[in-house]
């Protein structure tokens, strides 16, 4: 790889955002990624990590807040010409036609009409799309309407196609078969494109496509571990050699996702963790489905994929139920514990009253329960009522602690656990959490 | 301290004000109303009166108000339950909003002036049915469609559960369109003041008629010259506006989020800094604790009654008429309205039979100029509020920081400035003629504004970022992305703005400047010299082409395009 001239630099990029409530979110903390001639790079991680957003600084989309990114060299000002993008919702433009919107990228680059017309009908030819040149983008089929942001891309015959979760809108079936073309037009040297760098979500599509597998963490976004896939192309699927590789992702996801707890020393303070943004019903529905596994376990990837959701929110919810301390995560493995057999077996009675322990024992939750306990308490101090806490202070508090996590989900997922626990209650009109204590 | 009154904070204190803030009002206003009749009331230009005219002003623009939500829920209603009713009150509806009310002032002036000759209650009531009459429409409109757009499992999870029409009306119906009803109320409040000048000072059949108020303040500060008045009622006027906008609107738009119908969230949650004060407020929940303890210790005494009253309040209607019975009303109520419409055309008939062919031919030739005057207003207006609009709404900085300053000039009534825009116009050498085309941009500009701001913010980001990504250069950014995406929130504008166009040609073709009267021909102006001169026949003329202009130009032209605009450029993919 040594050999290959370096296309894209990312040195030690830091990615700030202004939410609108005010919160300053850190998408991405001094992430470094170099992308070379020829390669197929794919950005992995749960949703949050800062993989779209550093898709669109390599774009020169958005310039990093702190860092640089560089081409052949080249610090970046502005778009990089030399890459083109196809996006998850297509952003086609809907009153222009296919040939239209394919064309739009041709005009900039200051061709004649009559070499923009071949550039169209080349690209247009290369995924397919002959004959729906003067079909407008809501005539088309999601399959069809993505082709046509393909084309548009490819028509630039562009050195770098970037790629943001493109086959995440589309259903399996056509997801798959545009997958395998885009290797083939990846691999076909009369397109051009020298490098492909593709954010998605899925293991397998990452597995397929890319030489080079990059995982993110969140809180803020990083970068975890970096996984080379030396596959020949053409991949297949079910090839023992493809499932190996998709284990190996699972299992370096899992660290990720997962991490095993760290061996804190006994006295040390209970280090605040977040709670994961998962609904109550999702956790048991989890300790449902364990339950009806052998021996109650399973594997995380293999769950999800069975039960039809994202790794990333089954892994969520593992987290959840870990953290309630329902189930034990032995590598990617989720293990039903006695507590979770017993709370399946308990009537809705015991079923709050565990919830209520159990969420109460959280040391976030401990932490929200104290903060309502001492307020008010100190008598007809101005404005303040016994175990009532104005909705505001509570996000305040929760973004001077988990500055990476927007603070109004983190919130709504306490309330919600909360509410369910039977400890604390939330007034969305005098917008007030109350605590619920005898 | 009495224990019903610990922890009282300066939210309370700010309620109780209000509450008494708002019962003095509404006295005083009242004793405006029953105060005996006077042609012309002497205004005092002191500016220590001005709060008072202000108030004046407010309570008739309010009490329209509210005359108008009780009619849009009536007629609302009634348009969504019956399908009769619903053919005959649409176009009727459609026609009524289109059409300039201004016309119909002498009619009503002298009709209602019948009913109680000795006080000022019939022209304060004429006052109050013309703001209405720019009030109403839309929000009737508005309540109509949400009745119609209710999910039908929330209507039939009513009927399981045995609601009454009156409970489903109240439960159901009207907080499911409560969030309309708030925004469509912020428009009517502002379109109600466009006329307040006219409504409170006019000349009819060369009688001076006047009520007291912040426009006929204007009126006469206008006549008299008097410059630090002028500037004095407009400054009240924004005040006004400003206030009743952060009080009330501002407040209700937060507070009706709640009656949101879809789960989606938002990205920009509307935020009220008054709701927020007065949420700290104790009194509403002292009150509400008063209430049940008075409720829990009356309960023995009422419960008997209760019980003797229990048969009559079980489910179901009271009383349940017959199919047939039914059928026999509605058709009676459509026979009604038909003849009300028939005996209303029949008297038109009868006073355009007077008009002579001479009449004819400058009904024509002022309708042809003033449709000319309405079109350059609308291409002016877009001229400048459409790339004010994609800039605007390009950048959400600008578009937060802005919507609140131009809703507020938005609302201002623009033809409390048009003789002042007269003089300066005239100053630089535009005379009447053309300035009419000015002062009509003036009140139809915001529509093409919002519309267009709305649009352009409207636009997903991805469609932004591969305009970037693919380098459109930015003359193909707007010719290929921002102009063809507000293209049919632009149609809306102009349907919208046209409208106002028209609506001001009346007061903008003819505007008196310090005594002196600037008149150009137009149909604007012809409707209001025939009312000052009261020759009803020609007046009635006038108001009828006006009304069938902008009706056919309507059906034929605007709904076309607007209809073409949607589903060539519309966003839905």
């Amino acid at each position: 790889m040594s050999a290959t001239e370096l296309l894209l630099d990312a040195q030690h990029v830091t990615q700030r955002f202004r939410l609108p409530n005010g919160q300053v979110l850190e998408a991405l903390r001094d992430v470094s990624l170099a992308v070379h001639e020829h390669e197929v790079v794919a950005l992995v991680g749960p949703s949050g990590c800062g993989k779209s957003t550093l898709l669109r600084l390599l774009a020169g989309l958005s310039q990093p807040t702190e860092g640089s990114v560089s081409y052949r060299g080249q610090p970046l000002s502005g778009v990089l010409p030399a890459a083109a993008m196809v996006f998850q919702s297509f952003a086609l433009l809907p009153w222009l036609t296919v040939s239209q919107n394919v064309a739009m990228g041709l005009e900039a680059r200051g061709m004649d009409p009559q070499a923009q017309r071949d550039a169209v009908a080349r690209a247009v030819n290369l995924v397919g799309l002959d004959g729906f040149e003067h079909a407008y983008p809501k005539e088309l089929s999601g399959g069809m309407k993505q082709r046509v942001g393909f084309a548009r891309a490819l028509a630039v015959a562009p050195e770098i196609l970037l790629m943001d979760e493109p086959f995440g809108a589309l259903d399996p079936l056509t997801a798959e078969n545009l997958r395998s073309q885009v290797v083939e037009l990846w691999r076909d040297a009369a397109t051009g494109v020298n490098a492909l760098i593709v954010v998605t979500h899925s293991v397998e599509e990452a597995v397929f496509l890319a030489g080079r597998i990059v995982v993110f963490g969140t809180n803020p976004g990083h970068i975890r571990e970096e996984l080379a896939n030396p596959l020949p192309y053409p991949r297949r699927e079910r090839s023992p050699e493809f499932e190996e590789m998709v284990e190996r992702l699972h299992a370096v996801l899992t660290r990720t996702l997962l991490p095993e707890p760290e061996a804190a020393a006994p006295s040390a303070p209970q280090r605040l963790v977040p709670f994961p943004r998962v609904h109550v019903a999702e956790v048991t529905g989890l300790l449902d489905h364990l339950s009806t596994q052998p021996d109650g376990r399973g594997d995380v990837f293999d769950m999800a994929q069975n039960l039809g959701v994202d790794y990333d929110r089954m892994t969520a919810v593992t987290r959840a139920a870990e953290q309630l301390g329902w189930v034990t995560t032995p590598g990617d493995i989720v293990q039903l514990t006695l507590a979770g057999r017993e709370f399946l077996a308990a009537d809705a009675y015991s079923r709050k009253a565990t919830v209520r322990d159990r969420f109460a024992a959280h040391p976030l939750s401990a932490r929200v329960l104290t903060m309502l306990r001492e307020r008010g308490e100190e008598e007809e101090e101005e404005g303040t009522e016994y175990g009532v806490i104005d909705e505001d202070d509570l996000l305040a508090d929760l973004t001077i602690h988990f500055p990476f996590i927007p603070a109004e989900s983190l919130f709504a997922t306490l309330v919600e656990w909360g509410r369910e626990a039977g400890l604390l209650d939330h007034d969305a009109n005098s917008r007030r959490v109350m605590l619920l204590e005898s | 301290m009495p224990p019903l009154l610990r922890g009282m904070g300066p939210a309370d204190v700010a309620m109780l004000c209000l509450l008494a803030g708002g019962i003095a009002a509404i006295v005083a206003f009242a004793r405006e109303v029953e105060a005996p009749f006077r042609e012309a009331v002497r205004i005092d230009l002191s500016p220590a009166a001005l709060p008072r005219y202000a108030l004046y002003s407010l309570s008739r623009g309010v009490t329209a108000l509210v005359v108008s939500y009780l009619f849009a829920l009536g007629f609302g209603w009634v348009a969504a339950k019956s399908a009769a009713a619903e053919r005959l009150l649409l176009p009727l509806l459609d026609i009524l909003q289109s059409i300039p009310v201004l016309g119909f002032l002498p009619g009503l002036v002298l009709g209602l002036m019948a009913l109680a000759p000795n006080r000022n209650l019939g022209l304060e009531l004429a006052a109050i049915l013309m703001i209405f009459t720019a009030q109403a429409w839309n929000l009737a409109l508005s309540f109509y469609q949400s009745l119609k757009g209710l999910p039908a499992p929330l209507r039939e999870a009513c009927q399981i559960a045995g609601w009454r029409a009156s409970r489903t009306f109240w439960r159901l119906e009207v907080p499911a369109a409560a969030q309309g009803l708030v925004w469509n109320g912020m428009l009517s409040m502002a379109g109600g003041w466009f006329f307040l000048m006219v409504n409170e000072a006019f000349q009819l059949g060369g009688r001076d008629y006047r009520l007291p108020g912040i426009g006929s303040y204007m009126s006469v500060a206008l006549d008299q010259g008097n410059v630090p008045a002028m500037v004095g009622a407009i400054v009240v006027m924004v005040v006004m506006i400003v206030s009743v906008d952060q009080l009330l609107w501002r407040p209700l738009v937060v507070w009706v989020e709640k009656f949101r119908l879809d789960d989606t969230a938002r990205g920009q949650v509307p935020t009220s800094w008054v709701l927020e004060f007065l949420r700290r407020a104790r009194l509403p929940r002292r009150v509400a604790l008063v209430r049940r303890r008075v409720l829990r210790a009356t309960a023995p005494l009422v419960r008997p009654f209760r019980a003797a009253a229990s048969p009559l309040m079980g489910r179901g209607p009271l009383f349940r008429p017959s199919p047939r019975l039914a059928r026999t009303g509605r058709a009676a109520v459509v026979v009604a309205i038909a003849a009300g419409a028939a005996l209303g055309l029949w008297n038109l008939w009868l006073l355009l039979r007077q008009l002579r062919g001479g009449d004819w031919g400058a009904l024509a030739a002022t309708g042809g100029l003033t449709f000319a005057r309405v079109m350059g207003a609308v291409a002016l207006s877009t001229a400048w509020a459409l790339p004010a609009g994609v800039i605007i709404g390009r950048s959400p900085r600008l578009s937060t920081l802005l919507q609140p300053v131009i809703q507020v000039v938005a609302s201002f009534p623009a033809p409390m400035l048009f003789p002042l825009v007269i003089l300066l116009l005239e100053r630089i050498g535009i005379g009447i003629g053309l300035g009419a085309m000015i002062l009509m941009v003036l009140s139809g500009q915001w529509y093409i504004l919002f519309n267009v701001i709305s649009a352009v913010s409207a636009i997903p980001e991805q469609l932004k970022e591969a305009a970037t990504v693919f380098q459109l250069s930015p003359v193909a950014q707007w010719r290929r992305l921002y102009l063809p995406a507000a293209f049919p929130a632009l149609v809306t504008g102009w349907i919208t703005a046209a409208g106002g166009a028209w609506n001001g040609s009346i007061v903008a073709e003819y505007v008196e400047v310090g005594g002196r009267l600037q008149v150009t021909r137009g149909l604007g102006s012809l409707i209001s010299e025939t009312t000052a001169s009261a020759n009803f026949p020609l007046l009635a003329g006038g108001i009828a082409l006006m009304s069938f202009m902008v009706v056919g130009w309507n059906r034929l032209v605007w709904r076309s395009l607007a209809r073409w605009a949607q589903a060539r450029f519309g966003m839905a993919q």
